[in-house]
């Protein structure tokens, strides 16, 4: 059995999984309304106490919504971190914290890194299967951008062709991703170091001129000012890798005149080479990685988060379930003479027992809807606001684990209508007629 | 066919062991009406929802047409009072954001499929029967007192039932209202050969009955027939 649900295929499985979640509580439903048509008493009652209910609904929504959009949120985070790494194949640092490093490289986080040197950046660039190795520098801003000193092959494989302009062409001209805060044919000088403590005259007197702009890549580069890095050594009063008078940017760099890299971004000629320069170059003096992999290493020790949040918006459903169950208890208090009503002029219990229950499916069913709705509302408004924090393109979409809490939900508390229905039918019907 | 009523050694006894309602025998005819009097507390409510099968009795029959419903079950005790009765309230108890059409045609909302259709056309008919034909769109809660009450007494009819069970069903109007409602009631229960009984402390309304009952401390204590 267990073979031949793994043999069906995930969307299958996913479909499957739902209908079985909610069969329960549409079979309950089913069975419930059989042959009978409380829709119009039903929509009399809802009508009739339209605020009181409007509140109920409204608290439902937002506890679906919560659920869902806690959910959808941190599957968005997950799947933009990792979309932002995609292009950085395989690093290669001084050794050290590799998460360190990938926060520096990959996210743009800046840290105190030791420097990789020439003579170790010319044995990578010269290894066999490496297509091109760029380093990448950073420690200097614009306005809270990080700039980054780096490589024409980087920026091509970073974003693709241009949206706008061309590349840096010198040690002068700089690529601003797409939402930079440099435009095309502007210019900047760098602040040594970021945030508040950036020294913002430490470069003056130097300025890159923006060239080009990249395409979105979803990923803090996108904020970034891209610039060759020979200038990054330049303004820092360093050799700039080349001999002295040689203007050309880019590698190959001279052993000897090359101050240095926190970082260098091997890509290799074929996919299945990066597993052996990894191999290569992790070792006593360097340190070799894939960001991918530590990624996935730190989603992998966020699963117990990951897990403690599924559980929170499940337990948050359970909570909201059980506030569903006794506020219907109490709503059935509001509509108590109605019911009496139908049953003193000759209603079964079991006509009687479908209004409720019906009653309860309906307010149920439109905060679950409605729920769903504001759960991809919101997830939708904190992702750009996380979007815009981390420069990490976030993506909230709805998916099956948010179909499959709200299935469980909705199947779980129509189940559990039929209590409030049960406790209805067992009112004493003069007292109620009296009230 | 209106069945005939029979109560025997009937008592009703609170909680407590109190005596609320002790009828030894009480009988009537099909097609009869009967009013019940008495003081506030007297019992007359307590003997109506009895007949109505709203209350169980703590001992004794109430035997219509020759079935003692004391004897049924609560779901077979709703389809006595479904097939048979019509009650009306003191309060009319309307459905407030159901129509006027809405509220006499209810029992079509649980009526067997093939007899919704004709509650439905039997519902617009009382109504229009009763003053009301061409206000069954209307939202009850625009109503007055007194329309309220003939929809309610509408409701009653559209079942087709053949006996009436009334409680105060004029307490609640004025003295003009009241005795337009009286006479409709009385004549509609009597065109259709059906049995009334209504609770009332209206003198005039029980002047129309055929039988006067008067109840005292759970009792008959006068009967117009006696």
């Amino acid at each position: 059995m267990l073979d031949l649900w793994a043999s069906l295929p995930p969307e299958l499985q996913d479909v499957l999984f739902a209908l079985a979640l909610i069969a329960p509580g549409l079979l309950a439903g089913a069975m419930v309304l059989r042959g009978l048509r409380p829709l119009p008493l039903v929509g009399a009652m809802l009508r009739r106490f339209v605020w009181v209910n409007a509140l109920f609904v409204a608290l439902i929504a937002v506890s679906v919504g919560l659920g869902v959009g806690l959910l959808a949120q941190e599957r968005g985070l997950r799947q933009g971190s990792a979309r932002a790494a995609e292009k950085f194949d395989l690093i290669v640092a001084a050794p050290g914290s590799e998460v360190t490093v990938m926060l520096a490289a990959v996210y743009l986080q800046p840290s105190d890194m030791a420097l990789i040197n020439g003579a170790q950046y010319a044995e990578i660039a010269g290894a066999e299967g490496v297509a091109f190795a760029a380093p990448i520098a950073f420690g200097d801003s614009f306005q809270g951008a990080p700039v980054v000193g780096t490589t024409v092959d980087f920026v091509s494989h970073l974003a693709g062709p241009l949206a706008e302009g061309r590349v840096f062409a010198t040690a002068e001209e700089a690529v601003a991703g797409a939402y930079a805060p440099v435009d095309v044919g502007g210019s900047f000088t760098p602040a040594h170091g970021h945030g508040p403590a950036a020294e913002h005259d430490a470069h003056e007197g130097f300025a890159y001129a923006v060239t080009g702009r990249m395409a979105p890549t979803g990923s803090p580069w996108d904020r970034a000012l891209l610039v060759p890095v020979e200038g990054v050594w330049a303004v820092h009063g360093l050799a700039n890798g080349h001999a002295p008078g040689d203007p050309r940017i880019g590698p190959p760099f001279v052993p000897e005149m090359m101050p240095g890299t926190p970082a260098v971004l091997v890509h290799a000629t074929e996919l299945w080479g990066n597993y052996a320069l990894k191999s290569r170059f992790t070792r006593g003096d360097l340190m070799a990685f894939f960001p991918g992999t530590v990624l996935a290493q730190l989603h992998g020790l966020m699963r117990d988060v990951r897990s403690a949040m599924s559980l929170m918006a499940v337990l948050t459903q359970v909570l909201v379930t059980l506030s569903v169950l006794i506020g219907l208890m109490i709503m059935v208090r509001l509509i108590a003479r109605s019911l009496a009503l139908l049953r003193a002029i000759g209603a079964p219990l079991r006509f009687v027992f479908a209004v409720v229950w019906a009653y309860s499916a309906a307010l149920i069913l439109s905060g679950a809807g409605l729920g769903l709705a504001l759960g991809w509302v919101a997830a939708r408004g904190i992702s750009a606001i996380v979007t815009a924090r981390i420069d990490v393109l976030v993506t909230a979409n709805l998916g099956w684990p948010e179909a499959h809490l709200v299935a469980g939900f909705i199947s779980l508390t129509l189940f559990m209508a039929l209590l409030p229905a049960w406790l209805a039918v067992r009112r004493p019907l003069l007292t109620d007629l009296r009230t | 066919m209106t069945p005939a009523l029979h109560v025997e050694n009937l008592r009703v006894t609170s909680r407590e062991g109190r005596v609320l309602l002790d009828v030894p025998l009480l009988t009537l005819d099909a097609g009869q009406s009967l009013a019940l009097r008495g003081a506030s507390g007297a019992g007359k409510s307590t003997l109506l929802h009895v007949l109505s099968g709203l209350v169980r009795p703590s001992a004794g029959r109430v035997v219509w047409g020759g079935q003692d419903i004391a004897a049924l079950t609560e779901d077979a005790r709703a389809r006595f009072r479904r097939e048979t009765l019509g009650l009306i309230f003191q309060d009319c108890h309307l459905f407030e954001e159901l129509s006027a059409l809405g509220n006499a045609g209810l029992a079509s909302a649980f009526a067997p499929a093939r007899d919704r259709a004709p509650i439905r056309l039997a519902a617009a008919q009382w109504l229009a029967a009763l003053g009301l034909g061409q206000a069954g769109a209307r939202a009850v809660d625009s109503f007055s007192g007194g329309e309220r009450q003939r929809i309610a007494v509408a409701r009653a009819l559209a079942g087709g039932p053949p006996v009436i069970l009334a409680d105060e069903p004029t307490a609640a109007l004025d003295r003009a209202n009241a005795d337009a409602l009286g006479a409709d009631l009385v004549r509609l229960a009597a065109e259709g050969g059906r049995m009334l009984i209504t609770v009332t402390h209206d003198a005039a309304l029980a002047a129309r009955m055929g039988r006067q009952i008067t109840i005292a401390d759970g009792r008959i204590v006068e009967d117009s027939d006696a």
